[in-house]
């Protein structure tokens, strides 16, 4: 949970192409939020037990290493239960029923609108008052 | 020579058919011609012989009957006529009268034994008696002819036989010829027939696989869909077909492709199934490499769409005009379009690095010695591949536009090296610009820098610097060699 509601979210960004990676923060860092970013979500592990201010996970889904993005997403889940998920793929129909609850997927490649348009909903579910348990 | 067989026509008349005419030789006396107008006259056909060579030669052509006198038994040609009875086939067994010479109970044991010779003889007294004779020829050539029924159905049968046996012989010849295996199964299933191509295959003893013993041969993942499959189609009549892996000899299962069909009799009940194997192992390994392939190509489009999707969003959120980023996207799209040939040309996953950098700084290459290049030729991986082009893409521009090579007397040195360190090799690149314009750092970052500095450092795992030395803009890249092939 972010303590100081001034201070912007900071979004873990987890793609292993760099170039889309350099991408990505640029969009996430426009739409004005902090960035932290990881090459494999075996890197995103690592960031996330270094840092607690992540509010939230941007992931790409086919990546080396020993877990996927999808399976990143679900062990995020269920150990940062607050943090929110948003999944980028260049699979179409992603199967629904392999997503964590609540998580919310772009298609790959993505326009800049779109993302920061998702991310400023997300960060309005942030400031919310917390509705799960 | 006359071919009618008119039994009427009788005496004398060899044409007609041996096998129902009476052959008579009584060379002395008139009962030759006796007889044979007596033959003639109840219209059965007959020939007068003169000896006992000639008679064998009839026997040999199997005469219907003969009628002899006792004392023509004797003489030259008995022989003859001995040996001919001797190896008549063994249905056959010539019916012979003889008639008597003088009174029958006064025969010595010579002349009896001269009798036992012809096998089947019946004894006449003499004088002959017309209707005695007669009745005794038509009997003879009653009995004769059951014996060549005997023989036509005999020689049919075997004839059967023998057609039955070609047949077999054909069919096994057939069905152990082609490369299919091929079975066949009583109407419940009942397994009792594999060609040879079968047991060549799975290397399993004849008959160890009749009955139900076939499922055994499956992969075990496999054995409970073809036992279902098989099932359905013996409850349904309805052809078999299933894909399977089978148990090769080897101890390697091979995929199959299973087929079977029913034969059924007029009344539409199946009488029989029959199936066959084939080996498609080789196709459906095909068909997953080409599966495996356009999954590749299919992720490699899409990457490349990605990757053209972030160059373009880039280039237009720093471009000075809309003309300048045009000409950018332009020129960064050839590039990687060439960056792509290259892999293609490759094997699709590695290349070498010296033909990477030879390519991408072809298109700057001026004429003169503008570049130095050296450096040892080492694997580099698709990606690597593709960053590397793009970074020196980047550098060759900015070169041509506000560096070395934007002045005649500019050149650039690119160098690379594997340094070793204990077991820690490290991969060192270098480009350094000379004898250019004074550099300056740029007011902004652009695409290129950017590019260079963050995303190519990602895709070696390693570190990149761009120096704005005044003398010579200069760019390092160090990473551990074996970032130079990660995946």
């Amino acid at each position: 949970m972010t303590v100081n509601t001034r201070k912007p979210p900071a979004v873990l960004i987890v793609e292993d192409e760099p170039l889309i990676r350099m991408d990505a923060i640029d969009i996430v860092e426009d739409a004005g939020f902090r960035t932290y970013e990881a090459a494999s979500a075996d890197a995103a592990l690592l960031v996330m037990e270094r840092v607690d201010d992540i509010a939230i996970l941007f992931t790409d889904v086919d990546m080396p290493g020993s877990m996927n993005g999808l399976e990143l997403a679900a062990h995020v889940r269920n150990t940062r239960p607050s943090v929110k998920i948003l999944i980028t793929s260049g699979i179409f129909n992603v199967d629904q029923s392999s997503l964590p609850n609540g998580a919310v997927v772009i298609q790959k490649p993505y326009a800049m609108g779109h993302v920061t348009r998702k991310l400023q909903e997300i960060a309005a579910e942030l400031d919310a008052p917390c509705d799960q348990d | 020579m006359s071919t009618s067989s008119d039994h009427l026509d009788g005496g004398g008349d060899t044409s007609a058919d041996v096998s129902t005419s009476v052959a008579v030789l009584a060379p002395k006396g008139r009962d030759a011609s006796v007889a044979v107008q007596v033959f003639a006259k109840a219209g059965i056909p007959s020939q007068s012989v003169p000896n006992l060579q000639a008679l064998a030669d009839l026997i040999e052509r199997q005469i219907g009957a003969i009628l002899i006198t006792e004392e023509a038994l004797s003489g030259p040609g008995a022989d003859a006529v001995a040996q001919a009875i001797a190896s008549q086939p063994s249905w056959s067994d010539v019916p012979f009268i003889v008639l008597a010479n003088g009174t029958i109970a006064r025969r010595s044991d010579h002349a009896a034994s001269k009798m036992d010779v012809l096998r089947n003889a019946v004894l006449l007294s003499r004088p002959l008696h017309a209707e005695e004779l007669t009745r005794a020829i038509r009997s003879a050539l009653t009995a004769r002819c059951r014996q060549y029924t005997a023989r036509d159905q005999m020689e049919e049968l075997q004839l059967r036989e023998r057609q039955l046996y070609e047949s077999e012989a054909k069919f096994h010849a057939i069905a152990n010829s082609v490369d299919q295996m091929i079975w066949s199964t009583l109407p419940d299933g009942f397994h009792d027939y594999y060609n040879d191509r079968w047991y060549a295959f799975t290397g399993v003893p004849p008959g160890s696989t009749d009955g139900a013993g076939w499922n055994g041969m499956f992969h075990p993942d496999d054995q409970e869909r073809a036992w279902q499959r098989w099932d359905r189609s013996l409850k349904t009549g309805e052809p078999y077909e299933i894909e399977y892996r089978l148990r090769h000899r080897s101890g390697e299962y091979r995929w199959v492709l299973g087929r079977a069909q029913p034969v059924r009799d007029k009344d539409g009940t199946i009488m029989r199934w029959y199936g066959t194997c084939t080996d498609i192992h080789e196709i459906k390994m095909a068909e997953e490499q080409r599966q495996l392939m356009l999954g590749e190509m299919n992720h490699r489009v899409k990457n490349t769409l990605a990757m053209v999707n972030v160059m373009v969003s880039q280039t237009l959120r720093r471009a000075d005009s809309l003309e300048d980023a045009q000409l950018s996207i332009q020129s960064r799209i050839g590039m990687m379009a060439q960056a792509h040939d290259q892999l293609i040309n490759a094997t699709w996953t590695e290349t070498h690095i010296r033909e990477v950098i030879d390519a991408a700084l072809a298109p700057h290459r001026t004429g003169e010695k503008r570049f130095e290049i050296e450096g040892p030729d080492i694997p580099i991986g698709s990606k690597q591949a593709l960053g590397l082009t793009m970074a020196l893409h980047e550098l060759s521009t900015n070169a041509s536009k506000y560096g070395a090579l934007s002045v005649q007397q500019g050149k650039v040195c690119v160098t690379w090296s594997v340094e070793s360190h204990n077991d820690d090799n490290t991969f060192r690149f270098h480009w350094v610009e000379r004898d250019g314009p004074t550099v300056a750092p740029p007011l902004r970052r652009g695409f290129g820098s950017r590019m260079i500095e963050q995303a190519l450092a990602g895709y070696f795992n390693g570190r990149a610097e761009l120096l704005y030395d005044p003398a010579g803009l200069s760019f390092d890249l160090t990473a551990p060699l074996t970032g130079l092939t990660l995946q």
